[in-house]
């Protein structure tokens, strides 16, 4: 995890997401275990208080679960319900302003299909160039 | 003459009336809120303890104490609070300490809570009729609540090297994060 905290949200904002980012990559599995709260404050420089803010949100949201003398895990479903989520605020928020600039620059859905297709050569600078 | 004369009475009627009014509030027994103020300040210095969570975390090793320093300041007019690790040096680039500014309003001790959340917190006191525990109940908010808030906050004298402080944190959708503080002053 980054050591470096911004200014936009909480701390413990800041380290639920990073949790949340890891869950969804793949890095923390479903049934692994959470660093102790002590250990994430020493390591990362923050008061425990603050960690322990950040763990409770992810228990609120039901992708970590506290296991009685042996510390917090990621819950089995995890991904699947952060997977639910992120689609659903993809759809409900994000995707309605790229629809618009879709619409407003007048794309078709062959290009936009064939540019899915190939991701990569549209954001490769060298290929672009050679357009 | 005789106006500058009159001018002179009623000087001194005046400066009379002043000093009176003086002795007088000097003489006003103190509000419930001094006395809860008074109180708080009387915890200047620095107190470390033991801390237990409820919802309780599983990790969180109570053994290990936390850090409060409280420093009156602004000429005794407000108490700052803050929060750090035992043991740690106070480092000025670990910015989330959660800090705390106590002072007197008329008839009302407040409390401001700096909190790492970007919000503000306002409560207001009451004390118990033996002034052993003084309560501070939510107000206002001033700052988002879109990450939770500090919501209440409860300080129980024992003597004079041992208090307890229960703080409640409201986590967004309502739901309370409390710790309770078991302190004793720091050498």
């Amino acid at each position: 995890m980054d050591r470096e905290w911004n200014d936009n949200q909480p701390i413990y904002r800041q380290l639920r997401d990073r949790v949340v980012a890891m869950i969804l990559d793949g890095v923390l599995k479903e049934g692994d275990p959470l660093p102790s709260v002590r250990t994430v404050a020493a390591e990362y420089r923050v008061n425990p208080l603050t960690v322990l803010k950040g763990y409770q949100q992810l228990v609120d949201e039901e992708l970590v679960e506290k296991r009685r003398g042996l510390g917090m895990f990621i819950r089995a479903g995890a991904h699947k319900l952060l997977l639910r989520g992120e689609r659903e605020k993809f759809l409900d928020e994000e995707w309605p302003r790229i629809r618009a600039t879709i619409q407003r620059l007048g794309l078709t859905r062959e290009e936009l299909l064939d540019v899915a297709e190939k991701p990569q050569s549209r954001s490769d600078p060298k290929k672009e160039e050679e357009r | 003459m005789k106006s500058r004369i009159a001018s002179l009475i009623l000087f001194v009627l005046l400066a009379a009336v002043a000093f009176a009014q003086s002795d007088a509030r000097k003489s006003l027994p103190p509000s419930d809120a001094q006395k809860s103020f008074d109180g708080m300040k009387a915890l200047a210095g620095d107190w470390e303890g033991p801390v237990t969570v409820d919802p309780p975390q599983p990790g969180w090793s109570s053994d290990k104490p936390l850090h409060i320093s409280m420093r009156v300041t602004s000429r005794g007019n407000a108490l700052v609070h803050e929060v750090q690790e035992a043991g740690t040096p106070l480092d000025p680039t670990k910015y989330d300490h959660p800090v705390t500014m106590f002072y007197l309003d008329g008839d009302r001790l407040n409390l401001v809570h700096y909190c790492d959340a970007g919000n503000r917190p306002h409560m207001v006191a009451r004390s118990s009729p033996d002034g052993k525990k003084i309560e501070f109940d939510f107000v206002d908010l001033s700052g988002g609540n879109e990450y939770g808030h500090m919501y209440h906050a409860l300080f129980t004298m024992i003597d004079a090297n041992h208090h307890l402080e229960d703080w409640t944190y409201m986590m967004p959708g309502d739901k309370p994060v409390k710790a309770h503080f078991d302190l004793q002053r720091a050498k």
